[in-house]
């Protein structure tokens, strides 16, 4: 039994996301309100029981003035339905302040209960990284920020780097670079994002390296108007150099107008939003489905032309159980041509491919189009901000309820 | 919009969540029946809470809701009626 007078634990998001990797002794109590939990929630490669107790209800219901009071008249009268004695409970709030409350009040009631420090403030910010290949010929490092499901790379050679997709955390990069002995010497967004804020001309401006962008996406698609990043333009079949690594890239319109991949050594595609493991990329951020669903069933085909040994590495997931057993998301194009439902779809050709996906088209957030500014440099959002437009994970590939 | 009644005014300004609703809950025991409570915070996600304490709660209602600007800064202003 854990002993009340303890201090609760604070665990980090760090140490949250390694717990996640073995969660048969973990509990997850969420007392955040419902909207947020369904945005965004503490998960892992492996189901973790989750309860979902808003912390007004539990004041409510437990119907005392203070939270450890309520938590545990709540709790201890078994309101809340029942909690796991042989499992630790870990709270989890928007901030880390009420659910440090919450975990005190279970301590108080005999459970293993601890605190994700920071609450979802503290996830958002976690960053993973691990290596996809690594030698000194030729180094790939999958970087990801599980709150949001985003994806982005590293690729090292001879001691140059080159940083695909960055997010908005750009001293992850730094730090990852400086770490191994890298210099950055381009960083390169696959297209205009809209799902979250790029770290892409921050981490350029802070590397001294070119920002490689798509001139098609330097135009912000809703408002028509030109943005007011500095980037190199990036165009078709061009070939980039990293250290002793060469990369060539692919416009695959259809996502966005500028939408690219990057092919490095013949081997790993870096597919951005095209390809992911479980589905493929909307056509539909940028307002004209019609338009650009065609474009993106012709780019999809292109990239399914590519050797069948070739590793997708995609710039999203939208489950953590994508993953392998070791957290990295990519998986071969032979693989995926014949498990990912989506692609299976493309060989049946253009027109039942665009008629399906305009027929199954899901809601575009608001925030999107905000965000896209964002990337344009029309708007350039506060700390608050940034992370109010980041609130929730991506859904930037085709629906997939039953998923 | 024209400015909405209120019997007792409470200041959550810089503190964070639980505290405008813990601090709300003591308030509004103080005030009789169809007494309207008004709260300012800053926590962004104090608005949603409210939303949600409101439905929970069964002796109030959240009469309206707004957001001011001052000094730089986003104050969210909740109104809440005791019912019973």
């Amino acid at each position: 039994m854990a002993d009340p007078r303890a201090p609760v634990v604070e665990w980090s998001a760090a140490e949250v996301a390694g717990q996640l990797r073995r969660p048969q002794r973990l509990f997850v109590l969420d007392v955040r309100n419902r909207d947020e939990f369904e945005a965004w929630k503490v998960e892992g490669r492996e189901p973790v029981p989750t309860l979902n107790v808003p912390y007004f209800e539990i004041l409510e219901q437990g119907g005392k003035d203070e939270v450890v009071d309520s938590v545990r008249e709540f709790f201890g009268r078994g309101l809340g339905g029942a909690l796991p004695r042989d499992r630790t409970v870990l709270a989890v709030c928007a901030k880390g302040g009420t659910s440090d409350l919450v975990a005190l009040g279970l301590r108080e009631l005999g459970y293993d209960a601890v605190n994700l420090a920071g609450g979802m403030a503290a996830w958002a910010e976690h960053y993973g990284a691990l290596a996809v290949v690594e030698s000194a010929d030729l180094a790939v490092y999958q970087v990801s920020r599980p709150a949001r499901g985003c994806l982005s790379y590293l690729v090292a050679s001879a001691g140059r780097a080159l940083v695909i997709d960055p997010l908005r955390h750009v001293e992850r990069y730094l730090e990852l670079a400086r770490e191994r002995g890298l210099r950055i010497e381009a960083v390169l967004d696959t297209h205009a994002h809209a799902d979250h804020i790029s770290g892409g001309p921050a981490l350029a401006r802070a590397a001294g390296a070119p920002y490689l962008l798509h001139p098609y996406d330097g135009i912000h698609p809703f408002d028509v108007v030109p943005g007011r990043v500095a980037f190199e333009y990036l165009r078709d079949d061009q070939e980039l150099r990293v250290g002793r690594a060469t990369a060539r890239v692919l416009h695959i319109p259809g996502h966005t107008l500028g939408n690219s991949a990057v092919v490095l050594e013949g081997r790993y595609l870096f597919s951005g939003d095209s390809i992911f493991i479980a589905s493929v990329s909307r056509p539909d951020l940028g307002g004209r489905a019609e338009a650009w669903t065609p474009l993106h069933h012709d780019s999809l085909r292109r990239l399914l032309a590519l050797p069948e040994e070739t590793l997708v590495l995609p710039g999203h997931y939208a489950s953590p159980a994508e993953g392998d057993a070791r957290g990295c998301f990519a998986a071969s194009l032979g693989r995926l041509k014949r498990e990912n439902a989506d692609l299976r779809l493309v060989a049946s050709g253009r027109a039942a491919f665009v008629a399906h996906i305009l027929h199954s088209l899901a809601r575009v957030p608001p925030e999107y189009v905000e965000i896209k500014r964002v990337n344009a440099g029309l708007v350039e959002p506060d700390e608050d901000k940034a992370f109010e437009l980041e609130t929730g994970k991506n859904i930037c590939g085709l629906a997939h309820p039953a998923a | 919009m024209e400015a909405v009644k209120f019997d007792l005014l409470l200041d959550a300004c810089g503190l964070a969540c639980p505290m405008p609703i813990v601090k709300a809950r003591a308030a509004l025991g103080g005030l009789a029946p169809g007494g309207v409570l008004k709260v300012l915070s800053t926590d962004r996600g104090s608005v949603k809470d409210f939303q949600g304490w409101a439905k929970a709660a069964r002796n109030l209602e959240l009469v309206a809701q707004e957001t001011e600007h001052k000094d730089g800064r986003e104050i969210y202003v909740h109104y809440v009626k005791r019912t019973s």
